[in-house]
């Protein structure tokens, strides 16, 4: 395959039309960014603190949006997402509070829920051939019940292995002087921000250099043909949806190290959150398209909103709802513009 | 005999005769826990009957208006996400009319502030108008129905959220309370304003060609326009019930609490339309509805919930038992486990139609 295809030049090959979307999200990015930096700049809305708060603060959504839009690739679509990663954090509050395990068997014990859960709706999905939002809801349903089950109030988690990883940080420094400080205001990025940077890693990684993620191209491109082309497409399915479990037993992880409690009602809705993230990133929701670099986008674009309006300080954070939902639209149509210009070339 | 299995294979085929049994069985099951379960009696004091089918059947008034409209879009091949948001801003702008400034009208009472026909008309003029918005999106601009609706389900609750400035309103206007509380010829009036609803959705679809229409549309846009249906005026028309639908189910919501909650208004209320519809066997990829089928789909969800609370399970629970029914229903109804079913009978009117020749 590699020895008949013409080397491309570095140049044509960023500025292939199919990146459009990824450069929009990025364009709109710093557009946003710059305009916050214009109005509020001296309140110190560009400071490096300001931008790694962005990471620290939307770490979860962002792990959990490296499977979702691997999910979304392949055509489908996983509503479970937030619930497992809220019973991810039930599993370890009331583990270590209750039962006084080690996090790390609690945690154990997620994966294998969390894990387990996402093959059984894969199978369901693909074997049985109920629609993934059906199935998901479901998982999602059963999911948030089970988390009731367990408690239905808020468990603080107070172990010294959560506070050590909780609390650790690495400070940014810069050198001056002869000698490495800390940067004033000082910034600095944890676990959480380390995770869902690895996390957004191995999602390139696997897409774009591996069988198993140009099979997940292929079956969102159109399942039948990838089916023709004996490509495992049964196998390729059952396993995102395990990945993805395994990316929302892990944001549920750094929720836990975020908030450290659990809770039965935390995270509602955090799958639609997600799923924003990945489309205004520019994945499709009808398969086939997308990139974990738009992904990261995404998420940054979708929290640089609430960033602004606690900036700005009198606006309702309700506004914050409302500018996503126009976000989205934006995106729409400009993914309706790239689709339909895009056929018209052809 | 062989024309006998012949009606009974078509029935168990037939994805509503699932729902109709599994919704039996969870009565039965109730009934022998409870056997004062079916028991209704009458109250003079309020003039209405009680019992825990009429509670049943009150309490899942919402959900049955809304999946009469989420049934027709599912049926052109979508999913309307926004229906519960559209519930709450329903309630927000009702409520918004009722009380209009809090800080004029300190106390809630039996007054309104603007005209009641406003507080009636104006949440479900928003809400339709708020459907037809989504329409647009999917006949106009050719979106995909679950990205074009998820934006008002993002922002919807955001816009109810702000119409009331955040704030929680409650009233007391008693014209407003029987909406939701009130009651007609004995049953509460969510009931009558549900049986209302499902049978002007009846009539609408099946007396006209409207049904048809759109059954065909979400079988074959292409194909169906080029049979001269306008594909894109039934899409508008079946996004604009919807909203209207959602609407008069956040009037119904919002007259229950008599007040505007825009935080858990309607929550999840998609969620449970859909699977109302999906179990009454309409097929998500488009195409056959059945309207009878999603009233027994969303029966079946709200007699799970009471179910539970007789368990003396907590609330919040009811969802994982919700999931745990709801998962055996649907992979009942799941094309390989229908097609063995319908295997298996078939052989047998084989071997029994063979065995009649000899």
């Amino acid at each position: 395959m590699k020895s008949h295809m013409k080397k491309q030049s570095f140049i044509t090959r960023i500025t292939n039309p199919k990146y459009i979307m990824v450069y929009a999200t990025i364009g709109i990015f710093f557009v946003i960014y710059g305009f916050g930096a214009f109005l509020y700049g001296d309140k110190g809305f560009t400071t490096i603190r300001t931008f790694v708060n962005l990471f620290i603060d939307n770490a979860y959504f962002g792990i959990s949006a490296v499977g979702m839009t691997m999910v979304l690739i392949t055509g489908g679509i996983d509503l479970s997402v937030g619930a497992v990663a809220s019973l991810t954090g039930m599993f370890i509050a009331y583990g270590t509070s209750v039962l006084n395990l080690h996090p790390l068997v609690c945690i154990f014990a997620a994966l294998v829920m969390g894990v387990g859960l996402g093959l059984l709706m894969g199978c369901v999905i693909h074997y049985l051939n109920v629609p993934p939002f059906i199935t998901t809801l479901t998982g999602m349903f059963f999911a948030r019940g089970v988390c009731s089950l367990i408690s239905r109030e808020s468990i603080d988690i107070k172990h010294p292995f959560i506070d050590s990883l909780a609390s650790w940080k690495i400070y940014l420094m810069k050198y001056s002087e002869g000698s490495w400080v800390k940067i004033k205001p000082i910034a600095f990025i944890n676990f959480n921000v380390i995770l869902f940077i690895i996390m957004i890693i191995i999602g390139t990684y696997i897409l774009q250099k591996t069988r198993f993620g140009r099979n997940i191209y292929a079956i969102g491109g159109n399942e039948q043909s990838a089916s023709l082309m004996g490509l495992p497409v049964g196998r390729t399915k059952v396993l995102v949806y395990g990945f993805n479990g395994l990316c929302s037993v892990l944001a549920g992880i750094s929720y836990a190290l975020y908030v450290k409690s659990g809770w039965n009602l935390s995270l509602q809705g955090g799958e639609l959150e997600v799923i924003t993230c990945a489309v205004i990133g520019g994945t499709l929701l009808t398969g086939g398209v997308g990139y974990m670099i738009g992904t990261l986008f995404g998420v940054l674009l979708k929290s640089v909103i609430p960033a602004l309006i606690t900036f700005n300080g009198n606006l309702l954070s309700w506004w914050g709802k409302i500018a996503t939902g126009l976000l989205l639209l934006l995106f729409i149509c400009i993914q309706r513009f790239v689709v339909t210009s895009s056929s018209k070339r052809k | 005999m062989a024309k006998k299995n012949f009606v009974l294979s078509g029935l168990m085929q037939s994805k509503v005769t699932w729902a109709v049994i599994a919704e039996l069985l969870i009565l039965m099951v109730c009934f022998m826990i409870r056997p004062d379960f079916f028991s209704i009696s009458y109250q003079p004091s309020t003039g209405m009957l009680y019992g825990s089918l009429i509670d049943i059947i009150n309490r899942s008034a919402e959900i049955t208006i809304i999946s009469m409209g989420m049934t027709l879009v599912i049926a052109l091949g979508g999913t309307d996400l926004s229906v519960g948001a559209l519930v709450a801003v329903a309630g927000a702008i009702a409520l918004k009319f009722l009380r209009w400034d809090v800080l004029t009208y300190t106390t809630p009472g039996d007054y309104t502030v603007c005209p009641y026909i406003l507080v009636l008309t104006i949440p479900l003029i928003v809400c339709a108008l708020m459907g037809l918005f989504n329409g647009f999106l999917v006949a106009k601009g050719g979106i995909q129905p679950i990205i074009a609706t998820l934006i008002l389900m993002v922002c919807g609750r955001g816009v109810a959220q702000i119409l009331t400035d955040g704030k929680q309103f409650t009233t007391g206007y008693s014209p407003f309370r029987i909406i939701g509380q009130g009651s007609f010829l004995y049953l509460p009036m969510p009931i009558i304003i549900t049986i209302v609803v499902v049978i002007a959705v009846a009539l609408f679809t099946r007396k006209t060609a409207f049904g048809a229409f759109v059954e065909s549309v979400g079988v074959n846009p292409s194909a169906s326009r080029l049979s001269g249906i306008k594909a894109d005026k039934i899409i508008l028309i079946v996004f604009l019930i919807t909203g209207l639908l959602s609407g008069i189910a956040g009037l119904i919501y919002s007259s229950r609490i008599m007040s505007n909650d825009s935080n858990n208004a309607g929550l999840n209320f998609e969620m449970d339309a859909i699977l109302a519809v999906v179990i009454g066997g309409t097929n998500m990829s488009g195409g056959k509805f059945s309207l009878a089928g999603t009233v027994v789909g969303s029966l079946i969800i709200r007699t799970i919930v009471t179910f539970v609370y007789y368990f003396g399970i907590v609330a919040e629970a009811t969802m994982a038992f919700k999931a745990l029914i709801i998962a055996v229903v649907i992979i009942l109804q799941s094309e390989p486990v229908r097609k063995y079913f319908a295997k298996r009978s078939r052989v047998r009117e084989a071997v029994l139609i063979s065995g009649g020749e000899r």
